[in-house]
């Protein structure tokens, strides 16, 4: 039996009226539209095709977060995750990767997973830690930005996003962790009776302290909406002078033709 | 003299020629009723559906639409051929039955004869001019499909057996007169109460009377023989529609018109949702195959064919019969395809201008329903984003639901839930969110501010109606949205609901009801025309000339063609109709939550809506409906038709006759 986690955070959809709050660290919570982070969805629709793919598989969503998260974990079960693990901390905002990461890996050593994982980097704080930091204390190989992955027999072949548009393929032996990026497949829809079947899953809640959370290593100081920008500028004639004003704009404001 | 005529005349009523007659006319009926009962059992495979509910309304449909041919007279010229085919054959039955009535049962058993006196010559007259009347329309309607023939009327082997078995009964029926005429009653006053068969006698009239009673005594077997066939063919060729049609009358969907049947959600038992296969269907839809008479009025009004689409409404009843009689495990996304599947905008005009009452989109809303509840599939990943979109922020744009009622500031809007309310305005995705519609939602605003009528929104409580999610086959997103905006509602203190989408209209006023929602709902347009009939709202008329779409959930849905035109006039405006319009009126593309999809088979909807209001030459394309307008918006730039035509809403229009304050 092949055990697999897949770790997800609820994000506010990024369309949302984001306001700061009263605190000045973090974002106001009302008026938030609340979903599953991007990138998590892409390690929830891999686990799920890896889980149908192997058969013997136990697939586990967890979770850290005030009460709300279950709604986003529903969905997870509801794409194909066996059960869930709540990890109730509703200040888990305040809280550094690191501490995010420590939770997880304590959970992971009492449950001995072959294969875990995550999206590359949250919605929201897009620090892009909590996945490798978790490998980093449990000791095993992380694979991170994936955009295509296989497995069969133990060993992991991927591909790898790398700057520039250029990819890397990589391979690794369980137990691993890796990192999903955006291309890595297709989220599916979940279908109706996945829907009504992930409301009778195993959904558990444990408190934070029971994950021996570490001190905070770093802390969020302030968060502010950026500056609002000049605004655009229209240039207006026939084709040729716009090419002539677009170039000396280009020459005068760029380094592009540097 | 006594006017009558010898029943058997030539044949006699013999044993020879009764036994004969009835073991055949006993044997075709017995052959008909097995074939039915065959074709039965096909239907039975479906699901049950109880459409025997409220039967005197069902009978009273089902002989208004055979014996008056309200339907099939939908379509004037070849409606009326068929129809007075229908009632000249109609007529020849009943006269043929009085005959069996008099010579086999009345006459030997109690001596009683009607065939006689002036009710006999107004009996031949009739039933002679009623021969006359069913061969020229059968072979008005046999020109129609060998030389005219319109585009999409495909004949099959059945056409040509209907029409020539028909055709050689009736004329068969005259020489058979014709030939007792030449020999009884040529020279008689009788003669001239059959004045076709009286040509047909003075034209045999050379003939020896030996001769004539052979002529007669032939044909007059054949004739017998040629309608035992007729009956006997009935369930095995398109005339079976003379039961299955008329019985889909009574059979009809009693409405609310265009309601699709929930899905109980509740239900812990189910386990699969909407059609994968035949079974899964209902016993009426399969019924509905074996009404249907390929008469292709369906297909002519498809937009989606219109716009070389793969669906044909028509061919796809047809295929779902083979389907339930040929191979009832097939797949039905597979088979019906897809794409078929996928382009219905469920705008209605199948069902609107059907002859026999077939109800096509509920059939392929529930393959999409298949598809989309046990597959996760969609028409393309911009649906699929829509209905993610929908889920979490309550509108298939994806922008933040708490701006929902950004669109109002600065407008004069009481609070529902603390003011009292005149009414609430329920403004739906388009009017919230999309600028070009937000101009229409104010326009509507400021109407009402100008009655003095007290308007009320949800603001960002209010989610998207669900509609074009119900239509694509989503009936769990549609129920989770239905509820809350309910219980939303609900809690406000609004007493009526106004809205400016006919699609958040039709779905608040029919589907919601099934969930509760007992408040009035009205269009815009309906709502505006009684406060200028009650004199609250004021226009100043000013000349302008417009045509006028409509949309296919405010007219074919609800039947809402008089209040937008009343509104048009009151404004002041020259109407110039489209060739389509009011019940024909040709689907914007947006329906069937096609709004949701890209159009990528076949031509634009839209770009072919705007080139026909184009062609009225007004210059303005008014609609009352926010998808009308944004497909109007893209089409008509699609068609290059902006300096020809503008859509406007009509809204729009009207907030530009307001009196100066």
């Amino acid at each position: 039996m092949m055990n697999i986690l897949v770790c997800i955070k609820q994000v506010p959809d990024m369309e949302s009226r984001f306001k700061v709050n009263a605190a000045g660290n973090w974002y106001e919570d009302t008026d938030l539209a609340w979903r599953m982070n991007e990138y998590d969805e892409y390690a929830v629709e891999q686990a799920v095709q890896l889980k149908e793919q192997v058969g013997a598989a136990e697939l586990t969503v967890l979770c850290i977060g005030p009460e709300r998260v279950k709604e986003t974990m529903k969905k997870a079960l509801a794409m194909g995750a066996d059960k869930g693990m709540h990890i109730l901390d509703p200040d888990s905002h305040q809280r550094d990767p690191m501490t995010i990461a420590a939770v997880i890996a304590d959970y992971v050593r009492q449950h001995n997973f072959d294969l875990i994982f995550t999206g590359m980097q949250s919605q929201d704080r897009g620090s892009a830690q909590v996945g490798v930091l978790v490998a980093e204390m449990l000791g095993i190989p992380s694979l991170t930005t994936l955009v295509e992955f296989s497995y069969a027999d133990g060993t992991i072949s991927a591909k790898r996003e790398l700057e520039g548009g250029s990819r890397a393929l990589v391979s690794c032996n369980t137990p691993a962790l890796v990192t999903c990026q955006l291309g890595l497949n297709k989220p599916r829809y979940p279908t109706l009776p996945n829907i009504m079947k992930a409301k009778k899953k195993e959904l558990l809640t444990a408190p934070l302290a029971d994950f021996s959370p570490p001190e905070l290593q770093q802390q969020t100081v302030a968060v502010f909406l950026p500056e609002k920008r000049g605004g655009g500028l229209i240039l207006e004639g026939d084709p040729a002078e716009l090419a002539e004003q677009l170039l000396k704009i280009i020459k005068d404001k760029t380094t592009v033709l540097a | 003299m006594e006017y009558t005529r010898e029943i058997y005349w030539n044949i006699g009523q013999s044993l020879g020629v009764l036994l004969p007659m009835y073991l055949l006319a006993i044997a075709a009926v017995a052959f008909l009723t097995y074939q039915f009962s065959r074709r039965i059992k096909v239907y039975r495979q479906g699901q049950p559906l109880d459409r025997c509910d409220q039967w005197p309304t069902r009978l009273k449909q089902a002989i208004r639409g055979t014996l008056l041919q309200s339907r099939v007279l939908y379509q004037r010229l070849p409606g009326t051929a068929h129809a007075l085919f229908f009632w000249g054959f109609l007529l020849l039955f009943i006269g043929t039955l009085l005959i069996f009535i008099q010579a086999d049962l009345t006459d030997p058993l109690f001596d009683v004869r009607f065939l006689t006196g002036p009710f006999y010559l107004w009996f031949s007259l009739i039933l002679d001019l009623a021969g006359l009347v069913a061969i020229v329309m059968l072979a008005g309607l046999l020109i129609r499909r060998t030389l005219i023939r319109p585009p999409g009327l495909d004949n099959i082997k059945d056409d040509w057996i209907i029409h020539g078995l028909l055709l050689a009964i009736l004329i068969s029926g005259f020489i058979i007169e014709g030939a007792r005429m030449a020999v009884t009653e040529l020279g008689t006053p009788l003669a001239l109460w059959s004045p076709v068969g009286l040509l047909v006698a003075n034209s045999l009239a050379g003939f020896e009377e030996a001769t004539l009673r052979s002529l007669h005594q032939v044909t007059w077997w054949g004739h017998l023989l040629l309608a035992i066939l007729f009956i006997a063919i009935i369930p095995l060729t398109k005339l079976r529609h003379l039961f299955t049609t008329s019985t889909n009358y009574f059979f009809a969907d009693l409405g609310p018109k265009g309601m699709l049947a929930a899905i109980d959600l509740e239900n812990e038992e189910t386990e699969s949702y909407g059609a994968a296969t035949i079974t899964d269907l209902t016993w009426k839809d399969i019924f509905d195959a074996d009404a249907c008479t390929s008469c292709k009025r369906c297909q002519d009004r498809c937009p989606a064919w219109a716009t070389d689409k793969p669906l044909s409404p028509m061919k796809l009843v047809k295929q779902v019969g083979e389907i339930a009689f040929q191979q009832p495990q097939a797949n039905l996304p597979e088979t019906l395809e897809r794409d078929v599947i996928w382009s219905c905008t469920t705008c209605l005009a199948c069902q609107e201008s059907c002859p026999a009452a077939i109800e096509h989109v509920g059939k392929i809303v529930d393959v999409r329903r298949h598809l989309v509840l046990m597959e996760g599939e969609f028409p393309g990943d911009e649906v699929t984003a829509a209905m993610e979109q929908t889920e979490v922020n309550g509108n298939p744009f994806g922008l933040a639901f708490a701006g929902r009622g950004d669109w109002a500031q600065g407008l004069a809007l009481v609070d529902a839930n603390t003011e009292n309310t005149d009414i609430l305005y329920f403004v739906g995705c388009y009017a919230s969110f999309d600028k070009r519609n937000q101009a229409v939602a104010k326009a509507f605003v400021t109407l009402c501010a100008a009655a003095g009528i007290k308007v009320a929104i949800l603001g960002k409580t209010e989610k998207c109606c669900g509609e074009p999610m119900r239509k694509m086959g989503n009936e769990y997103l549609y129920q989770t949205l239905a509820r809350e905006n309910i219980e939303n509602i609900a809690a406000t203190s609004a007493q009526q609901i106004v809205t400016t989408c006919p699609h958040c209209y039709n779905t608040l006023n029919k589907d919601y009801r099934e969930f509760g929602l007992t408040l009035p709902v009205q269009h815009y347009t309906d709502f505006l025309a009684d406060l200028i009939k009650g004199g609250q709202l004021q226009l100043q008329p000013q000349e302008t000339r417009c045509t006028y779409h409509d949309s296919c959930y405010l007219g074919r849905h609800n039947d809402r063609y008089q209040a937008p035109r009343s509104l048009l006039t009151a404004a002041g405006a020259q109407l110039s109709e489209m060739d389509k319009h009011g019940r024909e009126s040709f689907c914007c593309g947006a329906g069937g939550g096609r709004i949701l999809a890209d159009e990528t088979i076949g031509s634009r909807i839209s770009e072919v809506r705007a080139e026909m209001a184009a062609a009225t030459g007004t210059g303005t394309l008014v609609s009352s409906c926010p998808f009308c307008l944004t497909m109007f918006e893209d089409g008509i730039k699609g068609a290059d038709l902006s300096d020809q035509l503008t859509p406007l809403d009509l809204a729009e229009l009207l907030v530009k006759r307001l009196p100066a304050a």
